[in-house]
C-alpha cells in the first residue's frame, strides 16, 4: 500500500507542482511557515474609511520588506499624512499627501526615495527602522477622513510553505517531491541490473558446477572484499557524474549478493529428479536453463530485487551526499549534500536536512518489508523444488 | 593449519592484485592522455613528453604493470597535483585517524551488539530483545550519514556538547594528556554513530545465533550436570557460536571502510576517506589511487586478523580437520 502512494507521488508529484522548482521563491533558508521561531508570518491590513489605523501586535524579527498600496478618495481637499509609530514610541511620516480628491500610494520599504524620506542611507534597511524590537507597531491616517478607497499594508513573512526554502531560496517541498523520483528511478534500475547480472552469473555458475563455480565464486569473494563506496567514488570520479552513469556502477557492483543465492538454488536443483529426467529425455542445457530453471529462481530473485533495492537507493544517496552525483539532477542524496556544504548547519536550518533522510529512510523501509513478504511467500515454493 | 593459512594469505593476496590492477587500469582507460593523470596537467606539453619518459610511459603496458606494482608496495605514490608534495606525506598523517575511528568504531559495535544479543537470547521476549530487533531492522535503513547529520545537528549545534568539526582543535592544546582529550573529545560523536548504527545487526544476528545454540542438546546437558547459567551461557553456547560471529564480522569489514569514508566527510575529520574524496573532486588523481589503495590494504589487514581470530576462536581449523558449520 505504502508502495503504491510512494509511486503516485514520484510519478504523478512533479507535473502537478505550480512553476519550477528550480525557481526561488523566497528568501533563502526561510523556515517552514508552522515551525518559524523569530521568522515573522505574513500580515496583511487595510486602511479603508472606516477603520484609519491599522494596529500589528509584533512578536517577531523585522520583516524583510513593507508595501503599502492603494487609493484613497477624499472629499475634503485638505492635507493627510500617513504616520508609523514604532513600539517604543517614534514616529515616522511615511508619506504627505498636499490635497486634492485622490490619493494614489505605492510605497515600498525598498525604495531609496522611502529611505531618504525617513532619513537612513540607501543601503541601511528600513524595516528594521520601523520594526525596532518586539510589541505594537502602529499605521495611522492623520487628516481628514477618506469616503472611499483603500490602502492595503503587506509585510511578506520571513516563512514559507510546508517545508521552507533551501540556500538558494527554493521550496523544500517542492525539491522534496522531484527528488522522490530520482531515488527510485536510480534505486530500481541499478537493482534491476545488478539481478540480472546475478541471475545469469549465478544459475551458470550453478548449473555447471566443479571447477568453474569454484572459480566463479572464488572472484565473486574477492570482489566482495572490495570496499564499495571508495570504488563507486573512483569510478565516478573517472567515469564522471551522470545519471545512467550511476546506475551502472552501482548495478556492476551489487550483483554478488543474487548471484550467490540463485547459485545454491541451482547447486541444488541440478541434483534433482525432475532434471535427471529432463536431461533423459533428450533436453539440452540451455533449454534446462531457461525454461525450467529460470522460473524457479524467478521468486528468489524477486525478493532479491525488493531486498537490493534499499541497498541502491542508500549507495545513491551517499555518492551524491559525497557531491559525487549530477548537480543538476535534484535528488535527496544532493539535498543533504547541499545542506552539509552550504551552511544549513550554522543556519540551524532543520527543514534542510530531517525530510530528504526521513524520504530515503521510509522508502527503504517499505522495499524492506516489501521484500520480507515476497521472501516468504518465495519460501515454501524453494523447499517445493528441490527435492522432486 | 598450514592450509587454512596458505589459503588466507593467497586470498589477501590475490585482493591486493586485484586492487592495484584495478588502481592501474582505471586510470588508465580514462579518456584523454595518459600522462595527465600522473603528471600535473598544467604543465607544457615539451614537460610532459620529458615526463613520459621519465615514468617510463613508453615502456611496454606489462613492465609498467611490474613497476607499478612494485611502486605500490613501497608506498612511492608520486606528487600531488593540488600540493605539489608526495603524497605519501599527505597519507601519513592521515592513516592513523583513519584507523583510529575504523578500529574503534569496529570493536565497540561488535562488543556491545553481541552483548546485547547474548542478553537477548537469555531472556526471550524481554526488554533487551525488543530494544536489539527494533534498532537492527531500522538501523538499516536509515542512511548513516543522514543519523550522522542529525546527532551533528542535534549535539554540536542545538546543544553545544561537541565539536562541529576537525580531528583535533586549532590551536592544539598545549599538554600530552590534554592533546588525547581533546582527540577523543572530537572522536566521540563520529565513533559513537558509527556504533549506534553498527550495532543493530549485530546483536540481531547474534541472538539468532545464540537462540539457534541454546535449543540444542548439549546445552541441556550442560544445564542438567547443574553448570551455573553464566557459564552454561558464554563457556558453551556462545564458544560454539563464535566462528560465525567472526565470520560476519569479516563480511562487515568493507561495509565499515566505506562507511568511514561517508563520517569522514560528515565531521571534516582529518582521514583517507575524505583525503579519498577531496582528491577525487580536484581531479587530483595520484592522491586518490594511493588514498583507495590504502582503504584497500587497511580492508585486506583487517580480513586477515579476522581470520588469525578465527583459528584462534575455532579449534577444529588448529587440529587441521575439516570444518563443518
Amino acid at each position: 500500500m505504502a508502495f503504491l502512494l510512494i509511486l503516485a507521488v514520484a510519478a504523478a508529484g512533479p507535473p502537478m507542482l505550480p512553476g519550477d522548482p528550480g525557481r526561488a521563491v523566497a528568501k533563502p533558508f526561510a523556515p517552514p511557515a508552522w515551525s518559524g521561531g523569530d521568522a515573522p508570518p505574513p500580515f496583511s491590513g487595510a486602511i479603508t474609511p472606516v477603520s484609519r489605523e491599522i494596529t500589528i501586535d509584533w512578536k517577531w524579527d523585522a520583516p524583510e520588506n513593507l508595501t503599502l498600496k492603494g487609493q484613497l478618495v477624499f472629499d475634503e481637499d485638505s492635507p493627510a499624512r500617513l504616520v508609523w509609530t514604532t513600539a517604543e514610541g517614534d514616529s515616522f511620516t511615511l508619506a504627505t499627501f498636499r490635497g486634492g480628491r485622490f490619493w494614489e500610494v505605492d510605497l515600498d520599504a525598498r525604495d531609496m526615495a522611502f529611505k531618504t524620506g525617513l532619513g537612513i542611507p540607501p543601503f541601511a534597511s528600513a524595516t528594521s527602522l520601523l520594526f525596532p524590537g518586539r510589541g505594537v507597531q502602529t499605521l495611522s491616517l492623520e487628516g481628514p477622513a477618506p469616503s472611499g478607497g483603500s490602502l492595503g499594508l503587506a509585510l511578506p513573512g520571513g516563512r514559507w510553505g510546508l517545508l521552507g526554502t533551501d540556500q538558494r531560496g527554493r521550496d523544500v517541498l517542492s525539491l522534496f517531491i522531484v527528488g522522490a523520483r530520482v531515488s527510485l528511478l536510480v534505486g530500481i534500475s541499478a537493482t534491476l541490473l545488478a539481478s540480472l547480472l546475478g541471475l545469469s552469473i549465478g544459475l551458470t555458475s550453478g548449473y555447471l558446477g566443479g571447477a568453474a563455480d569454484a572459480l566463479i565464486m572464488r572472484a565473486v569473494d574477492v570482489l566482495l572484499s572490495i570496499p564499495v563506496l571508495p570504488i563507486l567514488m573512483v569510478f565516478v570520479g573517472i567515469w564522471g557524474k551522470g545519471l545512467w552513469q550511476l546506475v551502472v556502477i552501482l548495478g556492476l557492483f551489487s550483483w554478488m549478493g543474487t548471484a550467490r543465492t540463485v547459485r545454491s538454488l541451482a547447486l541444488s536443483l541440478r541434483e534433482s529428479c525432475y532434471v535427471e529426467n529432463l536431461r533423459s529425455l533428450g533436453a539440452g542445457s540451455w533449454y534446462i536453463l531457461y525454461r525450467h530453471l529460470l522460473p524457479e529462481a524467478m521468486p528468489v530473485v524477486l525478493a532479491a530485487v525488493s531486498l537490493g533495492v534499499p541497498g541502491a537507493i542508500l549507495a545513491e544517496a551517499g555518492l551524491s551526499f559525497l557531491g559525487l552525483s549530477d548537480p543538476r539532477v535534484i535528488s535527496w542524496g544532493r539535498m543533504l549534500h547541499e545542506a552539509h556544504g552550504f551552511g544549513a548547519f550554522t543556519a540551524g536550518a532543520w527543514w534542510l536536512i530531517i525530510p530528504p533522510g526521513l524520504g530515503i529512510s521510509l522508502i527503504c523501509l517499505v522495499f524492506l518489508d516489501m521484500g520480507r513478504a515476497i521472501e516468504e511467500m518465495a519460501d515454501p515454493r524453494l523447499k517445493g523444488g528441490g527435492g522432486r | 593449519m598450514r592450509s587454512y593459512w596458505t589459503k588466507r594469505v593467497l586470498g589477501a593476496a590475490a585482493v591486493l592484485l586485484l586492487v592495484i590492477a584495478a588502481n592501474f587500469f582505471l586510470f588508465r582507460i580514462m579518456p584523454g592522455d595518459v600522462v595527465s593523470t600522473i603528471v600535473d596537467p598544467r604543465f607544457s606539453p615539451e614537460a610532459k613528453e620529458r615526463m613520459r619518459e621519465v615514468f617510463g610511459l613508453d615502456l611496454p603496458l606489462g613492465r609498467q604493470f611490474v613497476i607499478y606494482v612494485r611502486r605500490m608496495l613501497t608506498f612511492d605514490f608520486g606528487i600531488s597535483f593540488l600540493s605539489q608534495r608526495p603524497v605519501w606525506d599527505e597519507l601519513k598523517s592521515r592513516v592513523p585517524n583513519t584507523v583510529a575511528l575504523l578500529g574503534s568504531a569496529l570493536v565497540l559495535s561488535s562488543a556491545l551488539g553481541t552483548w546485547l544479543g547474548v542478553k537477548a537470547a537469555r531472556k526471550r521476549g524481554g526488554f533487551t530483545e525488543k530494544v536489539v530487533l527494533l534498532s537492527g531492522s531500522v538501523s538499516f535503513s536509515f542512511p548513516s550519514f543522514f543519523v550522522q547529520l542529525v546527532l551533528l545537528l542535534l549535539f554540536a549545534y542545538t546543544f553545544p556538547l561537541f565539536p562541529l568539526r576537525g580531528s583535533v582543535s586549532i590551536p592544539l592544546p598545549e599538554a600530552g594528556a590534554a592533546r588525547v582529550l581533546d582527540y577523543l573529545w572530537h572522536l566521540l560523536l563520529p565513533a559513537g554513530s558509527l556504533v549506534l548504527l553498527g550495532f543493530g545487526s549485530w546483536a540481531i544476528y547474534v541472538r539468532n545465533l545464540m537462540v539457534k545454540t541454546l535449543g540444542e542438546d548439549f546445552i541441556l546437558m550442560a544445564r542438567a550436570k547443574g553448570l551455573p547459567d553464566g557459564r552454561v551461557l558464554w563457556n558453551h553456547a556462545f564458544r560454539s557460536a563464535l566462528p560465525p560471529v567472526l565470520t560476519l564480522f569479516l563480511l562487515a569489514l568493507p561495509g565499515i571502510v566505506s562507511g568511514a569514508v561517508l563520517t569522514e566527510t560528515v565531521f571534516s575529520l582529518h582521514g583517507v576517506g575524505k583525503y579519498l574524496l577531496d582528491s577525487i573532486m580536484g581531479h587530483d588523481y595520484p592522491a586518490a589511487g594511493a588514498a583507495f589503495y590504502i582503504l584497500g590494504l587497511l580492508t585486506i589487514a583487517s580480513n586477515l586478523a579476522a581470520d588469525a581470530a578465527y583459528a584462534l576462536a575455532d579449534p577444529r581449523i588448529r587440529v587441521g580437520g575439516r570444518v563443518q558449520s
